[in-house]
Protein backbone atom coordinates (compact mmCIF):
# COMPACT_ATOMS: atom_id res chain seq x y z
CA UNK A 1 0.00 0.00 0.00
CA UNK A 2 2.99 2.40 0.99
CA UNK A 3 4.50 1.75 -2.42
CA UNK A 4 1.02 2.77 -4.32
CA UNK A 5 2.28 5.49 -6.52
CA UNK A 6 5.39 4.34 -7.50
CA UNK A 7 3.16 0.93 -8.71
CA UNK A 8 0.90 3.00 -10.85
CA UNK A 9 3.94 4.97 -12.15
CA UNK A 10 5.43 1.84 -13.09
CA UNK A 11 2.04 0.58 -14.94
CA UNK A 12 1.44 3.76 -16.81
CA UNK A 13 5.63 3.36 -18.26
CA UNK A 14 5.33 -0.54 -19.15
CA UNK A 15 1.79 0.11 -20.82
CA UNK A 16 3.06 3.28 -22.34
CA UNK A 17 6.29 0.80 -23.61
CA UNK A 18 3.67 -1.29 -25.21
CA UNK A 19 1.85 1.09 -27.14
CA UNK A 20 5.27 2.23 -29.10
CA UNK A 21 6.38 -1.27 -29.61
CA UNK A 22 3.19 -1.43 -31.44
CA UNK A 23 4.12 1.43 -33.45
CA UNK A 24 6.49 0.03 -34.67
CA UNK A 25 4.57 -2.61 -37.11
CA UNK A 26 3.69 -1.47 -40.33
CA UNK A 27 0.38 -2.46 -39.93
CA UNK A 28 -1.85 -2.84 -36.51
CA UNK A 29 -4.43 -5.42 -36.72
CA UNK A 30 -7.74 -5.20 -35.60
CA UNK A 31 -7.02 -6.91 -32.27
CA UNK A 32 -3.91 -5.08 -31.44
CA UNK A 33 -5.90 -1.81 -32.08
CA UNK A 34 -8.50 -3.09 -29.59
CA UNK A 35 -6.11 -3.83 -27.11
CA UNK A 36 -4.19 -0.74 -27.26
CA UNK A 37 -6.95 1.42 -26.98
CA UNK A 38 -8.06 -0.74 -23.93
CA UNK A 39 -4.85 -0.25 -21.94
CA UNK A 40 -5.07 3.59 -23.18
CA UNK A 41 -8.19 3.68 -20.94
CA UNK A 42 -6.61 1.29 -18.35
CA UNK A 43 -3.59 4.57 -18.24
CA UNK A 44 -6.23 7.16 -18.43
CA UNK A 45 -8.02 5.21 -15.37
CA UNK A 46 -5.29 4.88 -13.27
CA UNK A 47 -4.63 8.81 -13.58
CA UNK A 48 -8.12 9.59 -12.47
CA UNK A 49 -8.07 7.56 -9.92
CA UNK A 50 -4.84 7.99 -8.01
CA UNK A 51 -3.12 10.76 -9.41
CA UNK A 52 -6.01 13.52 -9.40
CA UNK A 53 -6.84 11.47 -6.17
CA UNK A 54 -10.81 10.74 -7.26
CA UNK A 55 -11.00 7.38 -6.38
CA UNK A 56 -12.00 8.85 -2.60
CA UNK A 57 -14.48 11.40 -3.78
CA UNK A 58 -17.98 11.46 -3.93
CA UNK A 59 -18.74 9.06 -6.68
CA UNK A 60 -20.34 11.67 -9.30
CA UNK A 61 -17.27 13.66 -9.24
CA UNK A 62 -15.52 10.70 -9.84
CA UNK A 63 -18.15 9.50 -12.73
CA UNK A 64 -17.82 12.56 -14.67
CA UNK A 65 -14.10 11.88 -16.00
CA UNK A 66 -14.89 8.60 -16.06
CA UNK A 67 -17.84 8.83 -18.41
CA UNK A 68 -16.14 11.15 -20.58
CA UNK A 69 -13.39 8.78 -20.55
CA UNK A 70 -15.77 5.76 -21.68
CA UNK A 71 -17.93 7.99 -23.91
CA UNK A 72 -14.40 9.04 -26.11
CA UNK A 73 -12.81 6.12 -26.11
CA UNK A 74 -15.86 4.06 -27.12
CA UNK A 75 -16.40 6.80 -29.96
CA UNK A 76 -12.68 6.53 -31.39
CA UNK A 77 -13.41 2.65 -31.51
CA UNK A 78 -16.52 3.26 -33.56
CA UNK A 79 -14.31 5.32 -35.75
CA UNK A 80 -11.86 2.90 -36.36
CA UNK A 81 -14.01 0.00 -36.36
CA UNK A 82 -17.85 0.32 -38.29
CA UNK B 1 -13.18 -9.84 9.49
CA UNK B 2 -13.45 -6.35 10.24
CA UNK B 3 -14.62 -3.56 7.89
CA UNK B 4 -13.07 -0.63 6.92
CA UNK B 5 -15.43 2.30 5.57
CA UNK B 6 -13.70 5.17 3.78
CA UNK B 7 -15.08 8.20 4.06
CA UNK B 8 -15.31 9.83 0.81
CA UNK B 9 -14.53 13.54 0.55
CA UNK B 10 -17.31 15.66 -0.07
CA UNK B 11 -15.57 17.60 -3.28
CA UNK B 12 -12.60 16.94 -5.50
CA UNK B 13 -9.16 18.23 -4.01
CA UNK B 14 -8.27 21.74 -4.45
CA UNK B 15 -10.28 24.51 -5.95
CA UNK B 16 -13.93 23.68 -6.85
CA UNK B 17 -13.56 26.12 -9.98
CA UNK B 18 -10.76 24.40 -11.60
CA UNK B 19 -12.95 21.27 -11.39
CA UNK B 20 -15.14 23.16 -13.81
CA UNK B 21 -12.26 24.18 -16.00
CA UNK B 22 -11.06 20.44 -16.25
CA UNK B 23 -14.50 19.30 -17.35
CA UNK B 24 -14.82 21.90 -19.98
CA UNK B 25 -11.11 21.03 -21.69
CA UNK B 26 -11.65 17.69 -21.29
CA UNK B 27 -14.82 17.93 -23.81
CA UNK B 28 -12.89 20.24 -25.94
CA UNK B 29 -10.62 17.97 -26.35
CA UNK B 30 -12.35 14.77 -26.98
CA UNK B 31 -14.02 16.72 -30.02
CA UNK B 32 -10.86 17.32 -31.48
CA UNK B 33 -9.92 13.69 -30.62
CA UNK B 34 -13.28 12.20 -32.20
CA UNK B 35 -12.56 14.97 -35.00
CA UNK B 36 -9.93 13.20 -35.81
CA UNK B 37 -10.85 10.03 -35.44
CA UNK B 38 -14.01 10.29 -37.61
CA UNK B 39 -11.98 12.03 -40.71
CA UNK B 40 -9.20 9.31 -40.78
CA UNK B 41 -12.38 6.75 -41.18
CA UNK B 42 -12.97 9.19 -44.53
CA UNK B 43 -9.06 9.23 -45.59
CA UNK B 44 -7.57 6.11 -43.94
CA UNK B 45 -4.72 6.17 -46.44
CA UNK B 46 -3.84 10.38 -46.48
CA UNK B 47 -3.89 10.00 -42.58
CA UNK B 48 -1.95 7.10 -42.41
CA UNK B 49 1.18 8.38 -44.99
CA UNK B 50 0.88 11.54 -43.11
CA UNK B 51 1.82 9.91 -40.00
CA UNK B 52 4.76 8.85 -41.11
CA UNK B 53 6.57 12.35 -40.57
CA UNK B 54 6.14 12.64 -37.15
CA UNK B 55 8.63 10.76 -34.59
CA UNK B 56 6.72 8.25 -32.43
CA UNK B 57 10.31 8.34 -30.20
CA UNK B 58 9.57 11.94 -29.43
CA UNK B 59 5.90 10.88 -28.60
CA UNK B 60 6.96 7.98 -26.38
CA UNK B 61 9.75 10.22 -24.73
CA UNK B 62 6.97 12.76 -23.85
CA UNK B 63 4.44 10.53 -22.88
CA UNK B 64 7.13 8.99 -20.26
CA UNK B 65 8.81 12.78 -19.76
CA UNK B 66 4.57 13.56 -18.60
CA UNK B 67 3.74 10.00 -17.16
CA UNK B 68 6.88 10.97 -14.40
CA UNK B 69 5.99 14.68 -14.10
CA UNK B 70 2.87 13.78 -12.52
CA UNK B 71 4.16 11.29 -10.48
CA UNK B 72 6.12 13.97 -8.93
CA UNK B 73 3.49 16.16 -8.07
CA UNK B 74 1.64 13.68 -6.64
CA UNK B 75 4.58 13.11 -3.90
CA UNK B 76 4.37 16.81 -3.50
CA UNK B 77 1.27 17.24 -2.55
CA UNK B 78 1.64 14.07 -0.69
CA UNK B 79 3.91 16.09 1.17
CA UNK B 80 2.30 18.82 2.06
CA UNK B 81 -0.57 17.24 2.90
CA UNK B 82 1.81 14.68 5.52
CA UNK B 83 3.36 17.59 7.48
CA UNK B 84 2.18 18.96 10.57
CA UNK B 85 2.00 21.85 12.82
CA UNK B 86 5.82 21.88 13.75
CA UNK B 87 7.22 19.98 10.64
CA UNK B 88 6.08 22.93 8.20
CA UNK B 89 9.84 23.88 7.33
CA UNK B 90 10.66 20.64 6.10
CA UNK B 91 7.50 19.07 4.55
CA UNK B 92 7.56 22.51 2.59
CA UNK B 93 11.03 21.92 1.44
CA UNK B 94 10.47 18.37 -0.17
CA UNK B 95 7.94 18.88 -1.93
CA UNK B 96 9.41 22.15 -3.84
CA UNK B 97 12.13 19.28 -4.46
CA UNK B 98 9.02 16.84 -6.18
CA UNK B 99 8.18 20.21 -7.88
CA UNK B 100 11.36 20.96 -9.29
CA UNK B 101 11.40 17.77 -10.52
CA UNK B 102 8.26 17.73 -12.39
CA UNK B 103 9.08 21.40 -13.97
CA UNK B 104 12.15 20.20 -15.08
CA UNK B 105 10.15 17.19 -17.11
CA UNK B 106 7.48 20.15 -17.81
CA UNK B 107 10.45 22.43 -19.70
CA UNK B 108 12.05 18.74 -21.21
CA UNK B 109 8.51 18.09 -22.54
CA UNK B 110 8.08 21.54 -23.90
CA UNK B 111 11.50 20.86 -25.59
CA UNK B 112 11.09 18.28 -27.42
CA UNK B 113 7.96 19.47 -28.77
CA UNK B 114 9.29 22.83 -29.77
CA UNK B 115 11.90 20.57 -31.78
CA UNK B 116 9.21 18.38 -32.99
CA UNK B 117 7.23 21.41 -34.70
CA UNK B 118 10.53 23.18 -36.19
CA UNK B 119 11.15 19.71 -38.07
CA UNK B 120 7.54 19.86 -39.09
CA UNK B 121 6.96 23.50 -39.98
CA UNK B 122 10.50 23.06 -41.74
CA UNK B 123 9.13 20.02 -43.88
CA UNK B 124 6.50 23.37 -45.39
CA UNK B 125 3.80 21.74 -43.58
CA UNK B 126 1.41 24.03 -41.59
CA UNK B 127 -2.25 24.09 -40.95
CA UNK B 128 -3.64 23.76 -44.04
CA UNK B 129 -1.62 21.19 -45.45
CA UNK B 130 -3.71 18.05 -45.44
CA UNK B 131 -6.70 17.29 -42.72
CA UNK B 132 -4.54 15.07 -40.92
CA UNK B 133 -1.96 17.52 -40.14
CA UNK B 134 -4.42 20.65 -39.35
CA UNK B 135 -5.77 17.86 -36.55
CA UNK B 136 -2.03 17.43 -35.50
CA UNK B 137 -1.22 20.64 -35.38
CA UNK B 138 -4.37 21.83 -33.49
CA UNK B 139 -4.20 19.34 -30.99
CA UNK B 140 -0.73 18.94 -30.44
CA UNK B 141 -0.28 23.24 -29.96
CA UNK B 142 -3.03 23.43 -28.06
CA UNK B 143 -2.02 20.81 -25.93
CA UNK B 144 1.41 22.23 -25.53
CA UNK B 145 -0.11 25.95 -24.57
CA UNK B 146 -1.66 23.32 -21.51
CA UNK B 147 1.63 22.18 -20.45
CA UNK B 148 2.90 25.77 -20.97
CA UNK B 149 0.14 27.09 -18.60
CA UNK B 150 0.70 23.97 -16.30
CA UNK B 151 4.58 25.23 -15.89
CA UNK B 152 3.70 28.51 -15.25
CA UNK B 153 1.29 27.21 -11.81
CA UNK B 154 3.92 24.57 -11.02
CA UNK B 155 6.20 27.41 -11.27
CA UNK B 156 4.16 29.46 -8.52
CA UNK B 157 2.92 27.14 -6.39
CA UNK B 158 7.24 25.63 -6.29
CA UNK B 159 7.85 29.67 -4.99
CA UNK B 160 5.31 29.02 -2.12
CA UNK B 161 7.10 26.29 -0.97
CA UNK B 162 10.31 27.92 -1.13
CA UNK B 163 8.59 30.52 0.83
CA UNK B 164 7.33 27.60 3.43
CA UNK B 165 3.84 29.34 2.41
CA UNK B 166 2.13 25.99 2.84
CA UNK B 167 0.81 24.85 6.46
CA UNK B 168 -1.05 21.94 7.23
CA UNK B 169 -4.38 23.04 7.37
CA UNK B 170 -3.83 24.96 4.38
CA UNK B 171 -3.09 23.09 0.93
CA UNK B 172 -5.81 24.01 -1.28
CA UNK B 173 -4.04 26.29 -3.10
CA UNK B 174 -1.26 22.99 -4.17
CA UNK B 175 -3.97 20.57 -4.56
CA UNK B 176 -5.69 23.10 -7.58
CA UNK B 177 -2.18 23.54 -9.35
CA UNK B 178 -1.48 19.42 -8.92
CA UNK B 179 -5.18 18.72 -10.47
CA UNK B 180 -4.61 21.20 -13.47
CA UNK B 181 -0.93 19.59 -14.04
CA UNK B 182 -3.23 15.96 -14.22
CA UNK B 183 -5.54 16.68 -16.66
CA UNK B 184 -2.55 17.90 -18.90
CA UNK B 185 -1.09 14.12 -18.29
CA UNK B 186 -4.49 12.28 -18.74
CA UNK B 187 -5.45 14.41 -22.14
CA UNK B 188 -1.91 13.47 -23.66
CA UNK B 189 -2.15 9.76 -22.44
CA UNK B 190 -4.99 9.67 -24.94
CA UNK B 191 -3.75 11.84 -27.88
CA UNK B 192 -0.29 9.44 -28.00
CA UNK B 193 -1.80 6.84 -29.13
CA UNK B 194 -4.45 8.53 -31.15
CA UNK B 195 -1.65 10.54 -33.11
CA UNK B 196 1.14 8.92 -33.44
CA UNK B 197 0.69 4.93 -33.02
CA UNK B 198 -2.58 3.67 -34.17
CA UNK B 199 -3.00 3.26 -37.81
Amino acid sequence: MKRTFETVWLILVTLTIFAFLLGYLKYISTPLVAILLATTFIKALLVIDYFMDLRNVRLKYRLIPIIWLSVTVSLITVAYYF
Amino acid sequence: MSKTLVQKEQYPPGDFAIWIIIYVELVTFALLFLGYAFSRRADVALFNESQLLLSQTSGFINTIVLITSSYFVVKAVNSIKSMTQESYKEFNTQASKWLLLAMVCGGLFLLIKISEFSYIFGEGINLSTNKFYMFYLLLTGFHFMHVLLGSIILFNIYQKTRRFGYRFNDYKGIETGASYWHMVDLLWIILFPLVYIIR
